[in-house]
């Protein structure tokens, strides 16, 4: 178990490792799924005119990893029982928005993982997980912070 | 900033004082599993009547990232995605097949020296929080 924050011999815990690139097809499918509507995110010259290089992707977009990652492996890495886990919370922090063309390498980490009792006699797991985003410029883009849940088994 | 003094000190130029929310729905099965094909998550208590059932869910769910991504997406519209410095969402409820989507927000807090614009944000369901979140935007775009 690794205290909050606490960093193993090598720093926190590597879990797993995606590259992708950012591309257009993707884009729509995330503005048709989302129901996001700013042209930015369809029409090159409606992001040009906001300074980016191409469309932009939307806020989330990183969330398209869940393709790149290999679940059940990840679930076995950190034992979760995955009918009871639940996600509590996300927070991304952006240097600048995502935008077609960019090359992508994700590194997830845990750094925490931590048990508590439940009022009722049970145990919840609490694991906090960080991605670093990182441009071709090896360049910070995107952190991701996760907060997965594994609920008390019954 | 504003000429009108009811929102001068209250909201940065271009910023809506009052920003209009959204609604999403009702959520269909479709909705998720198109999300899913977009983001990649194949959890099957989002598309498995029968797995949800036996997780104790009482019926298929959607992942947070769905409704977490129309939030973002109700952020970026209203405010510009180059103005994004952070989402944070927690997920409060879960949302089901059927649920209408109430999406929005207000400017809690301007601050000048930083250059920031807080929002405070949720995604409700009859009134009920099933998304709470904050996001912080530059006052000039990236």
């Amino acid at each position: 178990m690794t205290a909050p924050g606490a960093d193993g011999p090598d720093g926190p815990v590597e879990i797993d490792r995606v590259e992708f690139e950012v591309e257009r097809g993707k884009i729509g499918e995330f503005v048709r799924a989302t129901a996001v509507q700013d042209p930015i995110h369809r029409d090159s010259a409606a992001a040009r005119s906001a300074g980016l290089a191409d469309i932009a992707a939307t806020a989330t977009h990183v969330v398209v990893a869940g393709h790149h990652r290999d679940q059940l492996a990840f679930v076995r890495a950190l034992g979760l029982d995955l009918p009871r886990v639940v996600v509590g919370a996300v927070r991304w922090d952006y240097e600048r928005p995502l935008v077609a063309g960019d090359s992508l390498r994700g590194m997830r980490h845990v750094v925490a993982d931590e048990r508590r009792a439940t009022r009722t006699g049970g145990s919840l797991r609490r694991i906090t997980l960080r991605t670093d985003y990182l441009d071709a410029a090896d360049t910070r883009v995107v952190r991701v912070t996760e907060t997965i849940i594994e609920r008390s088994a019954s | 900033m504003s000429a009108d003094p009811s929102t001068e000190d209250a909201v940065v130029d271009n910023f809506p004082a009052a920003p209009v929310p959204r609604t999403f729905g009702p959520v269909t099965q479709t909705d998720i599993v198109r999300f899913a094909g977009a983001g990649g998550d194949f959890n099957p208590l989002h598309h498995d009547p029968g797995f949800a059932a036996e997780a104790g869910l009482g019926g298929i769910v959607a992942m947070g990232q769905f409704q977490a991504a129309l939030l973002a997406g109700w952020v970026t519209d209203t405010f510009g995605i180059t103005r994004l410095r952070s989402f944070e969402v927690r997920f409060t409820a879960p949302v089901r097949i059927g649920d209408v989507l109430e999406i929005g927000g207000t400017i809690s807090d301007v601050d000048d020296d930083a250059g920031t614009t807080t929002l405070a944000l949720s995604v409700q369901v009859g009134g009920s929080p099933v998304v709470t979140g904050t996001a912080v935007l530059r006052n000039e775009p990236v």
